[in-house]
């Protein structure tokens, strides 16, 4: 179907305009809400993501698209919420405590609702107090912690410990990531998964959720 | 020979007596080694081979409440951050430098205490410091996701911030040259844990010219240019050299093969850094740090490098591993200083 693979190439080329009109004119010729989302917006976001890791893409690439994909999803929301179409999962994000450093928390965000989950992004500097009242309250499928310093990797810690405390370790799948970090790091402190990037958390998301 | 003297048979590519040193520490970081060494201060007690000069991040107007403002009006908050803080708000909220004024780069604050720190470091190389030197001084003013997406959205308006923040370090770098320094020590991050944040195509196209500008400044005054970028950013060696480069600084354990580069430049351009802030120092033990250090001290024994930290150490390192690497570069046969 060419207007969906359209739009899929205006996605990947970060094409705010064309992206929406492609929407726009994909609903107008009865397209499902359901096809446009999983045919032209997730999958675009999932070549950037092939790409980012092939190291085509970087970091103004992937916003770009990020934006030409939320500006569709926008026009697209109320459509699929008529048809009571859900998201394939809800996340909750944040920086660990006392973690500042927000960009790769941010495109993992971006990534995530691109692969067609709903993201709340709790911010910077989250206590494991409000991780844990977060899940509470959005009971989420993943919790995903990100840190750039050594200085706040035991944070990310004292989130699982909090989340144990509280009975609600059971429920949520947690997913860490940040520079510094290793997959021996995660399976260290007991995380489920380990995301090296924010393409790579999308994909681990996506294969946690199908599993 | 003098610190100085060794640092300049380094950057000459020439086999130094030892491997010279130059660590730096967050204020945590410093304060438990300053505790450690006192009544000595720091500077004295780490002999650092490097005498930094001007300020890597520049002058700081306090607002109260852990927030400064700095010399381009933005402002930061240093609540959790204590060295450098974070950004708060966004100086040029629209895509246009139209009602925004440059400080002026000649702020006597920048080399007020050059003569009076030459005079009393007077065996120790001297770097003239320009912090946040392009790159970052723009996503500080713009925004850092804002400046990416202006690459695609705004490219006359990025040209046009770079250039004027080079101008601006070009004007610093030639008023630094009225003092006796020996180089200028620029400071960019542009990579990630893996390649660039901004890619190479755009690197070129955008930071590449106004740092050919700048390191010119510098190579037409005779002195010497090194640049802190920090993250997996060696693709871009071979064009640094290519336009005067001739420190690297942090060279990162953890992003790069630091042996393979080292063997692969050595005599074109020297290696600052090296010693594993990520894993080693805050995760692993006195031994660990030894071992390592001693690794690099060998590996450096035949030139172009001068050890570090590869980051200025954080808070979380113990007193222990900062004392192991500090003993063993402080302790070099061939050092007769010491």
């Amino acid at each position: 179907m060419s207007l969906l693979d359209d739009l899929l190439k205006s996605v990947i080329n970060g094409d705010l305009n064309a992206t929406q009109n492609q929407v726009r004119a994909a609903l107008a010729k009865n397209i499902p809400p359901e096809k446009i989302l999983a045919d032209g917006l997730i999958a675009a976001m999932n070549e950037v993501g092939k790409l980012f890791e092939n190291n085509e893409f970087f970091i103004p690439e992937m916003l770009v698209s990020a934006r030409a994909m939320r500006g569709g999803l926008a026009i697209l929301r109320p459509k699929l919420a008529a048809e009571d179409i859900q998201p394939i999962g809800k996340v909750v994000i944040g920086t660990a405590q006392g973690d500042m450093h927000d960009i790769g928390k941010n495109l993992v965000g971006m990534m995530l609702e691109g692969a067609g989950f709903e993201v709340i992004d709790l911010g910077v500097d989250v206590s494991p107090e409000k991780y844990v009242a977060a899940v509470k309250e959005h009971q989420p499928d993943l919790v995903g912690i990100s840190a750039l310093l050594t200085t706040t990797m035991p944070r990310m810690q004292d989130v699982l410990l909090a989340l144990q405390a509280a009975g609600l370790r059971g429920t949520v799948k947690v997913m860490i990531g940040g520079a510094p970090l290793t997959a021996q790091y995660a399976s260290d402190i007991g995380a489920d998964i380990y995301a090296p990037d924010a393409a790579s958390a999308a994909q681990r998301a996506r294969q946690m959720i199908k599993a | 020979m003098t610190k100085r003297e060794v640092i300049q048979t380094v950057l000459a590519g020439k086999v130094p007596p030892y491997v010279p040193w130059s660590c730096g520490f967050t204020k945590e970081a410093g304060a438990r080694l300053q505790e450690h060494f006192k009544p000595l201060e720091l500077e004295e007690a780490l002999q650092n081979h490097l005498l930094k000069l001007g300020s890597d991040i520049g002058f700081f107007t306090d607002l109260g409440e852990n927030h400064v403002q700095d010399v381009f009006g933005v402002v930061w908050d240093r609540s959790i951050d204590k060295d450098i803080g974070n950004v708060v708000g966004c100086v040029l909220q629209d895509a246009t430098l139209l009602h925004y004024h440059f400080p002026d780069p000649l702020d006597m604050r920048f080399f007020a205490e050059i003569p009076v720190r030459i005079a009393h470091y007077t065996d120790r190389f001297r770097v003239f410091q320009i912090g946040f030197s392009l790159y970052e001084r723009a996503w500080s003013l713009r925004g850092i996701q804002n400046l990416l997406m202006d690459f695609y959205d705004h490219p006359a308006f990025v040209h046009a911030l770079l250039e004027e923040i080079a101008d601006y370090n070009i004007a610093q770098v030639q008023e630094a040259m009225n003092y006796d320094i020996d180089a200028v020590y620029f400071g960019d991050d542009w990579g990630q844990q893996r390649g660039l944040q901004m890619g190479p195509k755009f690197w070129r196209q955008f930071i590449y010219p106004e740092l050919k500008r700048m390191y010119s400044a510098v190579h037409t005054a005779g002195k010497y240019v090194f640049i802190h970028s920090c993250g997996d950013v060696d693709e871009l060696l071979e064009d640094l050299i290519g336009i005067g480069l001739d420190c690297f600084n942090p060279f990162q354990p953890e992003v790069m093969n630091i042996e393979s580069l080292l063997e692969h430049f050595r005599g074109r351009l020297t290696f600052h850094g090296g010693l594993s802030t990520q894993q080693t120092l805050p995760f692993g033990t006195d031994e660990d740090v030894r071992m390592e250090t001693k690794r690099l001290l060998d590996m450096g024994a035949r030139g172009s490098y001068i050890f570090a930290p590869a980051h200025d150490v954080e808070g979380d390192v113990p007193l222990e591993n900062m004392l192991a690497f500090l003993e063993l570069v402080q302790n070099q046969p061939g050092d007769r200083e010491n």
